[in-house]
């Protein structure tokens, strides 16, 4: 199984998910997932129910941060996708 | 007469933060295609419909686990299209809490058929399903602890994807190769946590009639 890299936009009040790359080097997701987790995970975590109700958007957090990423997608084949092998090639 | 081939697996569990989650998926090639997804989220919000490669899924079901603030759903699509598709998942509404996506293909598959869902109690907690002759089993197990342990049968383990949505979600266990007919017992585990056990069959082309059984009869 190769994971999946996708950098996560806004677009019209909504996520956008892209596919940019894959790895298979733990360390580098590893490095994904918690510049993710504080970022615009933390930002879910505190403010998930004034995202439900509408009170704020997730411009909120894109505003101030343009994109992130993510790789939490797992899947058998490569699809196209380039191997990253440094978070600087992101 | 044969066990359904297994294929291609791709799985997240990440925030959708929109009315929809996409995730691109590779169906192989082969005939007699079939394709599952395995869904679960809180129970905020509702799965409306999924697609993939444009092509309408077929929504086998949903249940709402209210004791794991949980709600889980299985869409599947008989011959997708092959080669890399989007498969895409729609809500009712933004869903900003984790999802946990299982989608797996399949050749030489006869397609969905038995579903059983029992839902939390507690571990062991174990259940019967009845297929049919060379059907694979494919087990989902939700609780507030990571599961143990998935059988199928009980007492053959088999791997299994955990998934963390705030819940613990196991999926993707399956069975190691087609069972006879009849009521096979299975069984998933957790460290004495209550947990759910939802099974499906998928039927190989011994019991859904497929092209060799037509060319027989001629």
């Amino acid at each position: 199984m190769i994971t999946v890299i996708e950098k996560i936009e806004e677009e019209g009040g909504q996520l956008k998910f892209t596919p940019v790359g894959f790895t298979q080097d733990q360390e580098l997701i590893n490095e994904i997932n918690e510049a993710y987790d504080s970022g615009l995970g933390k930002f879910f975590g505190e403010n998930r129910t004034k995202l439900e109700i509408g009170e704020i958007t997730i411009n909120a957090f894109f505003d101030v941060t343009p994109s992130v990423n993510e790789a939490r997608t797992q899947q058998e084949n490569t699809d196209g996708l380039r191997e990253l092998k440094n978070i600087n090639e992101l | 007469m044969a066990a359904p081939t297994k294929g291609n697996i791709t799985q997240n569990s990440a925030t959708p933060g929109a009315n929809f989650r996409s995730i691109n998926h590779t169906q192989n090639t082969g005939n007699n295609r079939f394709l599952i997804v395995f869904l679960t989220m809180s129970n905020g919000k509702s799965y409306t419909s999924a697609t993939y490669g444009g092509d309408a899924m077929t929504f086998e079901y949903t249940i709402e686990r209210g004791g794991l603030s949980s709600r889980m759903a299985v869409f599947t699509l008989v011959d997708p299209k092959t080669g890399s598709n989007a498969l895409r998942v729609n809500f009712n509404n933004s869903v900003f809490t984790p999802l946990s996506f299982y989608a797996q293909s399949f050749t030489d598959c006869g397609g969905f058929g038995a579903e059983v869902k029992t839902g939390g109690g507690a571990s062991p907690r174990t259940g019967n399903i009845t297929v049919e002759q060379d059907s694979l089993i494919m087990v989902t197990s939700t609780s507030n602890a990571v599961n143990q342990t998935v059988q199928i049968p009980t007492g053959n383990n088999v791997t299994r994807t955990n998934h963390n949505i705030n819940k613990r979600v196991a999926v993707g266990a399956i069975s190691d190769a087609g069972h006879a007919a009849g009521a096979i017992s299975v069984r998933a585990t957790t460290n004495n946590v209550n947990l759910t056990l939802d099974r499906v069959e998928i039927k190989g082309l011994a019991s859904s009639g497929g092209e060799s059984d037509f060319f027989l009869i001629m």
